[in-house]
C-alpha cells in the first residue's frame, strides 16, 4: 500500500500528520508503542522539513509518502529548500546537567533512536530525501 | 491546546491538554513566562492529559526549568507522564535532569520540602 500527501510548511499540518502515521501504523498490524515511535519520528522530520528547510513558509510545500506491508512501514519526506548536509551526527550528551545542555539537536537523535532505519540523500535536483523504516519485532 | 493554572500555597499547577508539539510549544512557553514575569517561579506541569511531545516541547520545558532554577531559585516540575511521553524523557535524558511526580499532590508538595 503507499499513500502520497503534498503539505504546506505550517506546523498546524503536524496533528494531520500524526493522524497519519497512526492509522497507517495500525493498518500495519504495530502496537501502540511502535505507533507512537513511528508518530514521533516523522513529527521530527516534518518539523525540520518545515522549520529549517522550508523556513516556515506555507507557500510552499513537501511531499510525505507512506508505504506499508503487514509489520513493516516505510516513510519518505521530500523537500527542496535549504541544502543541508548532514554533518557526522554525534549523539547529543545525555548525561549534561542541565545547564550545560544542548537545548538543539534532539530531533534527530530521536529518529535515529525509534526507527529501525533513517537516512538521507539528495538527489541531482536538490530534492532532500529523508527515509525512515519500522519493522515489527518478531513475536 | 488547552491550558489551565490553579495556584496553591505559592505553587503553580499548570494543567496542559493536547500535542505539545512545535505548533503548541510557544503557546505553553508564552503562558508560563507570563507568569514567572508576574512573580510565580514554582510550577508544576501537570502532563496526564499530554499524549505526544516532540524535541520543540523538550526544549520549551527544559529552557524553562534552568530559567527558573538559575535566576529564581525556583523549578519547573512534571505530573504524570504518558507512556509515550515518559519514553520521550527518558530518550533524551530529561528524566536524569527534571523532577517528574506519579501524581500532582507530591509534585506539588515536593517544594515544601
Ligand atoms: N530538512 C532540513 N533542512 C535543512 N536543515 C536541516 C533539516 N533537517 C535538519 N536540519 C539541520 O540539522 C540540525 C539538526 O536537526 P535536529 O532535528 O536534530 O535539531 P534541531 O531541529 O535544531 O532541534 P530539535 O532538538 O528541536 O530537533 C538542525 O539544527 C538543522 O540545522
Ligand atoms: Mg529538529
Amino acid at each position: 500500500m503507499r499513500q502520497s500527501f503534498d503539505f504546506p510548511a505550517d506546523t498546524s499540518v503536524l496533528a494531520k500528520i500524526g493522524e497519519l502515521a497512526t492509522e497507517t501504523g495500525r493498518a500495519a498490524g504495530f502496537n501502540d508503542n511502535e505507533i507512537n515511535d513511528i508518530n514521533l519520528a516523522v513529527s521530527e522530520v516534518c518539523t525540520n522539513t518545515i522549520t529549517h528547510g522550508l523556513k516556515n513558509d506555507p507557500t510552499r510545500t513537501f511531499q510525505l509518502v507512506i508505504q506499508w506491508n503487514t509489520g513493516e512501514i516505510e516513510i519518505f519526506i521530500h523537500e527542496a529548500g535549504e541544502p543541508f548536509d548532514p554533518p557526522d551526527l554525534k549523539d547529543p550528551d545525555l548525561e549534561a546537567s542541565l545547564e550545560d545542555r544542548p537545548v538543539r539537536g534532539l530531533g534527530l537523535y530521536l529518529l535515529r533512536n525509534l526507527m529501525d532505519e533513517a537516512d538521507y540523500r539528495v538527489g541531482r535536483d536538490g530534492v532532500k530525501t529523508w527515509r525512515m523504516l519500522k519493522r515489527k519485532a518478531e513475536a | 491546546m488547552k491550558i489551565t493554572e490553579s495556584v496553591k500555597d505559592n505553587v503553580s499547577q499548570v494543567y496542559i491538554k493536547g500535542r505539545f508539539d512545535a505548533h503548541t510549544c510557544e503557546t505553553v512557553d508564552a503562558y508560563i513566562r507570563e507568569k514567572m514575569e508576574k512573580g510565580r517561579h514554582q510550577f508544576v506541569l501537570n502532563m496526564e492529559k499530554v499524549p505526544f511531545i516532540d524535541s520543540a516541547g523538550l526544549r520549551v520545558v527544559l529552557v524553562i526549568a534552568r530559567d527558573l532554577r538559575g535566576e529564581y531559585q525556583g523549578d519547573l516540575r512534571f505530573a504524570i507522564l504518558q507512556p509515550a511521553v515518559n519514553k520521550v524523557f527518558e530518550i533524551s535524558g530529561l528524566n536524569n535532569v527534571l523532577r517528574i511526580f506519579d501524581d500532582a499532590e507530591t509534585a506539588a508538595q515536593s517544594f515544601s520540602e
